[in-house]
């Protein structure tokens, strides 16, 4: 068998090498043309005669510095050791191809690079005098790229999609309390088909909230529309793969290679306002977070999230390159606030000495100036400078560092230099480097000046959720954050309320967020009422505040565009909401003709 | 020895009864299920449908009864952390990978660290054994994690030589198989110099050499041959580990592997996962260590398989 | 070479049995002693075992004494091997990690041969259904993935040192019973067993006067590897967030957290490797020096 089998074998493989060898020699002889993406597009009007602008497949004029056609690609990496399972904000909020996603359809709203809410499926919205009924005029022009037409009821079943129990959405709180019966629904009380999401016509929505909700239109960024026939014939995940995908938005999906690489084209068939420059999207992975400045450097990525991933020997690396530090691009991220948190349900936590005494030993400006550098601003209150409600100032005296105080008020506690006070875990939901060292600086400041033995311990993610979710819960004492999900601060404050993340509860507390949040009135009254709240918060000492995250990216010098220029605040950065069609940041950006200095058209 | 292996293929499968019992068992003792709770805790009611759909909701007994079932007809179910794929997919689509890593770092650590080995013994207490032997000991003694960025820093970032990671082209091997055949190689060495030292004052070669054979005759016809059992012992569990993939190295070099699948499946409380992992890992061990101890045979005939001495 | 007389093996005179031993141990120590590198290797062993007695002397620093004013420093005279990134002095923190290393390597260790030693001699000696059943054991062990194993029994116990070493004991027996069992398998054809049997000796006399001591010189080798085995991996759980707690030094933790900072505070990881490859070499040494000198197949 073998022998009869081997000699044929052996020529078929000398026949295919020379036909490689020939096929490579073609290659080699042609002319340098456009790579095989762009050429293939035929009809587009990239041909275009020298002097005239090009424009792109949807017939958006490039810029004059704009690289070719087929360099308008952005490689966007992500990392972290988890699979991707979809692209949909409404599957799966938590296991989405990181930032890149939720371009296949357009939400109703659209912020700008200055967090202002714009027309965006939605082309108007008004909401009735009781403010609890919300009308949203869908753009009749969007179309599918299967050529049928968006209508107002594939928004309809993307959010009874959400609040169906079966379909136990990591993202589904969201909502609650907010749109009317999405509460009941997720509990089961309810069918999902009696939520406060209804269609009136094929082009009109209306959303019935539980209570007046002012900031409805801006939560509602997060209402990307899932197809409603896709999602009945092939389930939440058919857009993970390109087969069974459908796009709405501005792309489409056309390739994902689990574990490597997602790549969009530009939808050709988009008739949404969001047209951006770019052609092709590929994200990329990069396993480790400490490969991403790299990577970066090696020009194999266009871009690097610095939110919690940049170590401080990445900072010392792109301080010391004056080039590097000017591709870094500082900005809020998403307002996360990092701070720590305790037990106040049982000893030694529940005796308000002992959270005093906490709160003065922390050093925010030492673990700022040193620790942090460019990471982090000292925190004294909830709400980071910008915010909405923000009041940060007038909390910087309420807890200062003040170490004889402390060493005083744990000896009023029963604990004089730290004796009998037990030993303590503060743990951490599997964190990056800055926040690590953030939270052994505190353990090593609680065991010099109060004598409290503190051991550290970074868990896994999961691990540490559910414990902290536990009830009663088992987080004793912990180093957390939390980041906004919306511009307001019924988002961020409401993460305090009872039967909430803490154990923490506070009725004054309560009352008074639910209030602000609902309030219709003069918007001056509705901050003071925040601020208000704020105040119980900190003057309770039931949180440490240490410190508020300004991540920063790396964004290589050949990406332009209005996006990238100075927001209302100065910040030039692609920030928040900045990579999906929740804003309009991505369709603002391009490739400059600097490129070929760095990189050749990716494939 | 065809009975010897029908006994051996018996005791395989006692092998993977026990495994997957043990293992069920343990991972459902691990607290916390397997939906994803990020940011704020689920529903009772959405928990108790996420359950019930992937049947988590029956007696523990009922549960593994009903696995083996499935998988006994090959069906592996629905990784928790993948659901777009079938268990059988994601192994097909990753193991391949990492087995053809693992396979190329076993190709160089072992020629390598022969050589190294033999060269440390036969130059015993020379400058070249202590050269071998501290390069093995680097290999031993630097975690392969380390090297891994190392090598990054100064293939990619430095000298712009190679890519900093990726799959697909045959350059991408270079500096994962670098890194992870460094311990094998080094433990190869280690166990082949120590083997062959132990060997060869022995008397049979001491009888070799006074019957006139050469030295080199005397390495090859024997005290490599005898040298052998060892390093196989330790050898072979290495082989199982390697072919299945790592999570450090995969994940600094950006290989699509299964090694990563080894940890999230357990951070995940992916149950199919795990199992069908753990029976891979069963059948692909099973296997190696039945060759090893055929290999026992063949090295040393006076080792009888499966025969006691009374 | 053979300076000891030449007895029958087993033959039943107890004085000169004794003496026997005496002038092996005598002749080994004389061996060991002529072992230059055995002696370097002895000499690493007792300072780390010294370091970890009187680390409170040796370290010019608490190792958990954060200092954010002063981290990341890079080695100079008063941090001798610079700083960590919160301040702490990395030299204090190797010296007292020697302590974690220490107990984590020879607590892994000190299991496995608890478990190993007794388990590979039964399966070794007795053979049939005891050597069957518990190398099916063995085998259900090692066909469970070491990480996964100990990923597993930390999840269900909960991380910590201690439970650490015990996950990492219990995943590491396998190899000293599988290397004792094939070093007896082999052994027990050889002609000096054989020839004990033929005088009658008594099948616990022929294991314990003769197997075993020819089977230890793998053994001990067998643990000084697998000590910086126990270490790593160690580091590994750490460096997955589920090894020991911080601020408890351990050298591989320290290697681990390292990687983020290596660019450019290359001392960071350096140090710590550096103290690992010492007391891998210290322990490759010693015992390679003991085999040498106990080795016993030269006497038979």
């Amino acid at each position: 068998m073998r022998r009869t089998h081997a000699p044929s074998f052996t020529r078929n493989a000398l026949w295919l090498t020379l036909l490689l060898l020939v096929a490579l020699l073609i290659q080699a002889c042609a002319p340098a043309g456009p790579a095989a993406p762009a050429a293939e597009q035929g009809a587009a009007p990239e041909a275009a005669a020298p002097g005239e602008p090009v424009k792109n497949a949807l017939g958006k004029e490039l810029p004059a510095d704009a690289a070719p056609l087929d360099q308008q690609v952005l490689v966007f990496p992500y990392s972290g050791w988890k699979t991707f399972t979809t692209v949909d904000f409404f599957q799966a909020v938590y296991e989405r191809a990181d930032a890149l996603s939720d371009i296949l359809s357009d939400s109703l709203v659209r912020l700008d690079k200055d967090f202002q809410p714009n027309p965006g499926a939605a082309t108007e919205w008004s909401v009735d005098d009781s403010g609890l009924v919300w009308t949203f005029k869908l753009d009749p022009n969007l179309m599918w790229n299967d050529g049928t037409p968006v209508t107002a009821d594939d928004y309809v079943a993307t959010f009874q999609y959400g609040a169906d129990p079966a379909h136990a959405w990591d993202f589904s709180w969201y909502y609650q309390g907010v749109i009317k019966n999405w509460t009941q629904s997720v509990n089961g009380e309810v069918t999902p088909q009696e939520i406060g999401v209804r269609a009136v016509d094929a082009n009109t929505l209306e959303f019935t909230t539980e209570t007046p909700a002012p900031f409805l239109p801006a939560m509602l960024v997060y209402s990307n529309t899932m197809q409603k026939r896709a999602l009945e014939e092939h389930g939440g995940f058919y857009n993970s793969d390109p087969a069974t995908s459908v796009s709405a938005g501005p792309y489409k999906l056309v390739e994902w290679t689990k574990d490597q690489r997602l790549v969009y084209e530009i939808n050709e068939q988009y008739k949404g306002t969001n047209i951006p420059y770019i052609q092709r999207l590929v994200v990329t992975n990069i396993g480790q977070p400490s490969q991403l400045l790299p990577a970066y450097e090696a020009n194999e990525i266009d871009f690097v999230n610095g939110g919690g991933t940049l170590s401080p020997a990445d900072f010392e690396i792109i301080a010391a390159d004056p080039a590097l530090n000017e591709q870094y691009h500082p900005h809020y991220g998403d307002f996360r606030t990092y701070y720590f948190a305790f037990d106040n349900t049982q000893p030694p936590f529940d005796n308000p000495l002992v959270r005093e005494a906490f709160a003065h030993v922390l050093d925010r400006d030492a673990i700022t100036a040193n620790i942090l550098k460019r990471q982090g601003i000292p925190a004294y209150s909830f709400l980071a400078p910008g915010f909405p409600a923000s009041n940060s100032a007038a909390f910087a005296e309420t807890w200062p560092l003040d170490v004889e105080k402390a060493k005083q008020l744990l000896a009023e506690a029963g604990y004089p230099d730290g004796e009998g006070f037990p030993k303590l875990t503060l743990k951490l939901r599997s964190e990056g480097p800055a926040p690590t060292a953030v939270a052994q600086a505190y353990a090593s400041a609680l065991k010099d000046t109060l004598g409290i033995d503190v051991e550290v311990t970074n868990m896994d993610f999961k691990a540490y959720m559910d414990e902290m979710n536990a009830k009663p819960t088992q987080m004793q004492f912990t180093l957390i954050s939390y980041g906004m999900d919306y511009l307001d601060p019924s988002n961020m404050l409401g993460v305090f309320l009872s039967g909430g993340r803490h154990p923490w509860s506070n009725a004054d507390y309560d009352a008074l967020v639910k209030e602000a949040s609902a309030f219709l009135g003069d918007p001056g009254e509705r901050t003071q009422m925040f601020q208000d709240a704020e105040k119980i918060l900190v003057d309770d000492a039931a949180f440490v505040f240490a410190y508020h995250q300004t991540p920063g990216d790396m964004i290589k010098p050949y990406l332009k565009g209005p996006s990238l220029e100075p927001d209302a605040n100065g910040v030039a950065a692609w920030h928040w909401p900045g990579f999906s069609s929740f804003s309009d940041l991505l369709s603002g950006v391009y490739i400059s003709n600097d490129v070929s200095d760095y990189r050749q058209a990716p494939n | 020895m065809a009975r010897y292996l029908l006994g051996r293929f018996a005791g395989i499968l006692i092998v993977f009864f026990i495994v997957s019992v043990v293992v069920f068992l343990l991972m459902h003792a691990i607290p916390g299920g397997p939906y994803n709770e990020d940011k704020v805790p689920l529903s009772p009611e959405a928990k108790a449908n996420y359950m019930r759909k992937y049947g988590l909701d029956r007696p523990l007994v009922e549960q593994y009864v009903l696995y083996m079932g499935n998988a006994l007809r090959g069906d592996f179910g629905v990784p928790f952390q993948s659901p777009t794929e079938t268990v059988t997919g994601l192994i097909a689509r990753t193991w391949p990978v990492s087995a053809s890593l693992g396979f190329a770092a076993l190709l160089v650590a072992i020629p390598l660290g022969l050589l190294l080995g033999i060269i440390a013994a036969t130059r015993q207490n020379t400058w070249l054994d202590y050269a071998a032997s501290a390069t093995s000991t680097l290999g031993l003694t630097v975690p392969n994690f380390v090297v891994a960025v190392w090598l990054v820093l100064l293939f990619a970032v430095q000298l712009k030589w190679l890519p900093t990671g990726g799959w697909g082209e045959w350059y991408h091997y270079i500096m994962p198989v670098v890194a992870l055949a460094l311990a094998p190689m080094a433990l190869t060495a280690r166990y082949t110099r120590t083997s062959i030292l132990e060997v060869s004052r022995s008397d049979f070669i001491r009888t070799a050499r006074a019957k006139g054979l050469s030295g080199r005759q005397i390495m090859t016809r024997h005290t490599l041959r005898n040298a052998l059992i060892p390093l196989i012992t330790v050898l072979g569990p290495q082989i199982p580990n390697l072919i299945t993939g790592t999570i450090f190295i995969e994940s600094i070099f950006r290989v699509p592997g299964l090694g990563k699948f080894f940890v999230t499946s357990i951070l995940g409380r992916d149950y199919p996962m795990i199992m069908a992992l753990l029976l891979l890992v069963a059948v692909v061990w099973s296997v190696v260590y039945l060759i090893t101890d055929i290999l026992y045979t063949i090295v040393d005939p006076r080792v009888r398989l499966g025969k006691s001495k009374s | 070479m053979t300076t000891s007389t030449s007895l029958a093996p087993g033959q039943p005179v107890n004085t000169q049995q004794e003496l026997r031993q005496r002038t092996l141990l005598g002749d080994a120590a004389r061996r060991f002693a002529r072992n230059k590198l055995a002696l370097v290797g002895l000499f690493i062993v007792t300072a780390l075992i010294l370091t970890a007695i009187f680390a409170d002397f040796i370290a010019p620093f608490p190792y958990d004494a954060a200092d954010p004013v002063n981290a990341l420093q890079f080695p100079s005279r008063e941090h001798w091997m610079g700083t960590d990134e919160v301040g702490r002095d990395v030299y204090s923190r190797i010296v007292y990690g020697t302590r974690i290393s220490l107990a984590v390597g020879l607590g892994v260790m000190a299991i496995a041969l608890i478990i190993g030693i007794p388990l590979g001699l039964i399966a070794g000696l007795a053979g049939g259904p005891l050597d069957y059943i518990i190398m099916r054991v063995v085998e259900v062990f090692t066909a469970i993935p070491a990480l996964m194993l100990a990923l597993l029994l930390i999840s269900v116990f909960g991380g910590g040192l201690y439970n650490v070493i015990l996950a990492l004991g219990i995943v590491a027996w396998l190899d000293a019973c599988r290397l004792l069992r094939a070093q007896l398998l082999s052994l027990r054809e050889r002609d000096f067993v054989l020839a004990a049997q033929t005088v009658g000796a008594s099948k616990v006399r022929i294991a314990i006067r003769h197997l075993l001591p020819n089977a230890v010189a793998p053994l001990i080798v067998a643990v000084t590897i697998g000590i910086p085995v126990a270490i790593f991996a160690e580091a590994g759980l750490s460096f997955l967030g589920l090894g020991v707690n911080d601020p408890i030094p351990s050298w591989g933790k320290m290697v681990g957290n390292s990687l983020s900072y290596m660019r450019v505070y290359w001392y960071l990881g350096v140090f710590p490797t550096l103290a690992i490859a010492f007391t891998m070499l210290g322990f490759t040494f010693f015992g390679d020096g003991l085999r040498d000198a106990f080795d016993v197949s030269t006497n038979s």
